[in-house]
């Protein structure tokens, strides 16, 4: 997947995943942009009941805004404990294996 | 259009069974067509047979069951379909089969909704469950819809000081219910202590998705749950007198969880109930009874909010006062809910539809709501992405 935001060329507003319409003003052309950077962490969890084809104990999740005001869901690899509006990094890495094909998706850090 | 009642109700035992998924669906449709007085065959006069299920193809390796459902029952040539719509699949089918017969094409109308999760594996079933995700923002990532979930209930806690110990009540209450429930999958009483304190917690009642833990959610099941629709014109031949239906509401929201607005608010919920309202011509404060899709214990806490029956971020404090247990002021999920009841998915829907239907015709035994006139179910799909609300009235 691309880890891009799609700036809609008609309104400017930014989104994440791709869409075919902008649910701001109806556009349907769109300029990718690079989604990196520093993030606020909006909500997380720790999950331990993985679907099949995960073999780990548990993994964590967040969703993350960052700072252009795009929202996105992603995984976190932290030191410390998860809290509402800490401040993150967003990086890329291998975030799941399907069919022998690794995904790159967003991590999320401490900086 | 042609108003519609339900003149037939089926039920199996929620649960685990070795049955296989065609043999759920035929024992469901065989007890519904047996409440309305019908004999199958040619001569029942059903136009059509809709099944709702989500992984009949994709688990169960049965595809286009609506037609093996048909021939089984000795219904052909009548029409047959079948419904996919997430959780949601269930209310869909009653919705689609209410179209049938309001706008005159069809008059009569069997609604199978069925599920079997077991057997693969609660991890396959994870996997499957989460196929309903954003293939690429979401899924790829490992998410599933208990991960939005607990990171949904950790911004309620935080906003409207919801309590672990608030959903382990809704837990509690639901358990009890299904104790006079007999098709209900889980026939054991559990207290608040247990559910949330003592040295055996984290064995007992063990984290799933922090915050949430195993007896905040429903378990997983297996069933199958039937409807026969009629135009309330037509409903005389049958035996027992139809219940009417009221109103339908059906509204969506993002797919990608992470895409709405304000994160704490199930809108399509809302937009659902306030939809079915206004076709019924009624309101929040006229239902005597509720079905809420309580898959996770917090969504009947907002969920009861969304609909109208309490304030914004108090549906915990209700649950407090105990104004939705049975004898209370709107008691919600009489039947166990899909805590206690069981959540075969494709099944849910319609399973509360019969509840409602219970209630209102005063067959409910000990879980009745006395003097029910009215009632809401609510069929949540996906996260909160596509939601049907349905409002039965007594005909």
């Amino acid at each position: 997947m691309k880890l891009c935001a799609y700036r809609c060329k008609t309104c400017g507003k930014r989104t994440h995943p791709a869409r075919f319409v902008c649910d701001s003003c109806g556009g349907r052309e769109f300029v990718q942009e690079p989604l990196e950077g520093p993030v606020r962490l909006l909500t997380y969890t720790r999950v331990h009941n993985l679907p099949a084809g995960i073999n780990k104990p548990h993994l964590d999740f967040g969703i993350v805004e960052f700072e252009n005001g795009v929202r996105v869901s992603g995984q976190l690899e932290l030191h410390s404990p998860a809290a509402i509006g800490m401040k993150l990094e967003a990086s890329s890495g291998v975030v799941r294996v399907l069919q022998g094909e690794e995904i790159t998706g967003f991590i999320f850090r401490e900086p | 259009m042609r108003e519609v009642g339900i003149v037939g109700v089926g039920h199996t035992k929620f649960g685990k069974t070795d049955q296989d998924f065609l043999t759920m669906l035929g024992e469901a449709a065989l007890l519904c067509l047996d409440d309305a007085g019908v004999a199958p065959g040619p001569g029942a006069g059903i136009d059509q047979v809709l099944v709702a299920s989500v992984g009949g193809g994709m688990v169960n390796r049965i595809s286009a069951s609506a037609s093996a459902l048909v021939d089984t029952l000795h219904l052909c040539p009548a029409m047959a379909e079948c419904v996919e719509n997430g959780p949601a699949s269930g209310a869909s089918a009653v919705k689609l089969g209410y179209m049938a017969i309001a706008s005159g094409m069809c008059d009569c109308v069997l609604v199978v909704g069925g599920e079997k999760m077991n057997g693969k594996g609660g991890a396959a079933a994870t996997d499957f469950v989460s196929t309903m995700l954003h293939p690429e923002a979401e899924y790829a990532y490992g998410l599933t819809l208990t991960a939005f979930v607990a990171m949904f209930t950790r911004l309620i806690m935080e906003k409207y000081g919801v309590t672990a110990e608030d959903m382990a009540r809704v837990a509690v209450k639901n358990h009890e219910n299904a104790m006079h429930n007999p098709d209900a999958q889980l026939h054991k009483r559990v207290t608040l202590e247990e559910l949330t304190e003592g040295p055996d917690l984290e064995r007992k009642n063990p984290l799933v998705a922090d915050p949430l833990r195993r007896y905040d959610m429903c378990p997983m099941s297996d069933g199958a749950a039937a409807v026969l629709l009629c135009a309330m014109e037509r409903a005389e031949r049958f035996v027992k007198p139809p219940v009417r239906i009221a109103g339908i509401g059906q509204a969506t929201d993002t797919h990608v969880v992470a895409n709405r607005a304000v994160p704490t608010d199930l809108l399509a919920v809302r937009l659902a109930a306030q939809r079915a309202y206004a076709m019924a011509g009624l309101g929040p404060e006229d239902m005597d009874v509720a079905e809420l899709h309580d898959a996770f214990q917090i969504l009947e806490i907002v969920e009861s909010e969304e609909v109208g029956f309490f304030p914004r971020g108090e549906g915990h404090l209700a649950v407090r006062r105990g104004d939705t247990a049975l004898g209370g002021r709107i008691p919600i999920n009489p039947s166990g809910g899909l805590k206690a009841k069981g959540h075969p998915l494709g099944a849910t829907g319609v399973s509360q539809v019969v509840e409602i239907v219970r209630q209102l015709r005063r067959e409910a035994g000990v879980r009745q709501v006395e003097g029910a006139k009215a009632g809401l179910c609510v069929n949540f799909g996906g996260f909160g992405n596509n939601v049907v609300a349905t409002v039965l009235t007594r005909a």
